[in-house]
């Protein structure tokens, strides 16, 4: 058998194990490689920056409990630029893990409390619909249709912050952020196009190629998995999660370049002897 | 320091993510007992989280006197008609329902927001006599990636001649694009297994005492 023949039948458990030390090494001693930033996130971080004091962000919140290794990077160095610049946030839930992870973040991570906000006035949480398509058409039309009280049961119009707050035109900047990749076209559909409506979002990595074609045009800023959140807590001086997974990403995907490169030269390398064969 | 209840947690945890990552090996029944338990705790989850929706949103304000909350109710219910042959075909109503509000929901948008604006965001820069260098080079490599990949999707037209030609660059393109959204899945299942990782570091660190 030939070396390239060998090459192409390596057994995958090598690339699993060699990717595992190698993502390991890193969580144990820190290499500190940089950080490059991305327009896309850089224009994230603006949108949000460039809002005046007091604005009213919505947060369309698509956390998941099997996805959280991804997200949680973005939510919580969001969480704290906009804590950090005193905007008031709506948060609802599409996802019926986002009530959960939010209790973690807001009643752990990043307490809104520790930066001067009061429930109510400053932040409110809707809790869980699942709204789909359909849903985000309804709340940016009548956000009492979809949501008659908070997820404490508190009817809406008893909170000092959403006496004003009906619909889309009580909303400065709506940040969608979910995790089935087609859903960016949701938010086109329904918050930029019909209102004009100031939108930021966060995905997953594999989803990014498919928000792409929408910035900036109709969303103006996105992050694409935990890399980008890695970004965002460099940009906005927010360290957390993301800058220790930095290190690891970078390294562990090393074998899984060198096994893609391996098994397509032995590709190749065989198909082009096969033909001189044949000749 | 972590509390007893919170290093058993974890330790749970830490077992359920060895249980996971064995199937790297082989099957085994360690893999399989931590798979259905991920699952029926999640599926848990869901439904309770579903019927308190159902409860909040229809139920309650049925008893409180909003008859209208009768329809969404009986639609939801028919759904599981379809769990007895005899009665399956009752649960097209509601389907229709859900696919007539969706489509009426997305058509609008989908003409402005994903055809028109679109169209016009790819050629702008292309037309535009202040876009220069770099800007042009981009804006004329996804005009070009736009219109011979769309000529891919013709059927309607044998692919020989420059439909051919144009069908062939699109492919490319198309094989390009996919390639950038198996390269962010990939980078997205190493993010899941150093997310583990560090929880097992966690894990090990809180049983140190630190």
């Amino acid at each position: 058998m030939s070396v390239l023949s060998k090459l192409g039948k390596i057994d995958y458990r090598w690339l699993y194990i060699t990717s595992l030390i190698l993502t390991a090494i890193p969580l144990v001693y820190p290499i500190g490689l940089s950080v490059t930033l991305s327009q896309p996130v850089k224009d994230y971080y603006s949108a949000i920056q460039d809002l005046p004091e007091g604005s009213v962000i919505a947060v369309s919140f698509g956390g998941s409990a099997s996805l959280l290794d991804e997200q949680e990077a973005q939510f919580l160095a969001t969480w704290k630029t906009i804590f950090s610049l005193g905007h008031k946030v709506l948060f609802y839930s599409t996802t019926e893990d986002g009530p959960m992870i939010l209790q973690d973040h807001l009643g752990d991570k990043v307490k809104p409390e520790d930066y001067g906000y009061t429930y109510g006035e400053d932040y409110v949480e809707l809790g869980f619909s699942p709204l789909g398509e359909p849903g985000e058409a309804s709340f940016a039309a009548n956000i009492r249709g979809v949501y008659a009280a908070d997820k404490y049961g508190t009817p809406l119009d008893d909170l000092p912050m959403m006496v004003d707050i009906n619909d889309y035109s009580g909303i400065d900047l709506l940040m969608f952020q979910y995790t089935a990749c087609t859903s960016i076209e949701w938010v086109v559909r329904q918050w930029s196009v019909p209102y004009q409506t100031k939108v930021i979002a966060t995905t997953l990595g594999c989803c990014g190629p498919m928000a792409a074609p929408y910035y900036p045009s109709q969303i103006e800023g996105f992050l694409s998995g935990s890399g980008a959140g890695t970004e965002l807590e460099v940009l906005s001086g927010n360290p957390g999660p993301g800058a220790a997974m930095s290190d690891s990403k970078s390294i562990g995907i090393l074998p899984q370049l060198v096994f893609i490169a391996f098994g397509n030269i032995a590709y190749f390398a065989n198909k082009y002897m096969k033909k001189e064969d044949d000749q | 320091m972590a509390g007893i209840m919170e290093l058993l947690g974890m330790a749970l945890g830490t077992f359920l993510i060895f249980s996971t990552l064995s199937m790297l090996y082989k099957d085994n029944v360690f893999f399989r007992v931590g798979q259905m338990a991920v699952m029926g705790s999640s599926i848990a989850h869901f439904i309770l989280y579903n019927m308190k929706n159902v409860y909040n949103n229809a139920w309650t304000p049925l008893m409180n006197g909003d008859i209208m909350m009768i329809i969404p109710l009986i639609l939801g219910l028919l759904m599981y008609t379809r769990l007895r042959r005899s009665t399956a075909w009752l649960a097209r109503y509601p389907s229709s329902v859900l696919v007539g509000i969706g489509t009426g929901v997305m058509v609008a948008g989908t003409v402005s927001g994903q055809i028109l604006d679109q169209i016009a965001v790819t050629m702008t820069d292309v037309l535009n006599w202040n876009t220069s260098g770099g800007s042009l080079i981009n804006a004329i490599i996804i005009a070009v990636g736009v219109v011979t990949s769309i000529t891919f999707f013709v059927f309607t037209k044998e692919h020989t001649g420059v439909v051919g030609k144009s069908a062939s660059i699109g492919r490319k393109f198309l094989m390009i694009s996919l390639g950038a959204n198996w390269s962010g899945e990939l980078v997205w299942y190493l993010t899941q297994l150093v997310g583990r990782l560090m929880y097992i570091k966690n894990f090990v660190t809180a049983l140190m005492g630190g």
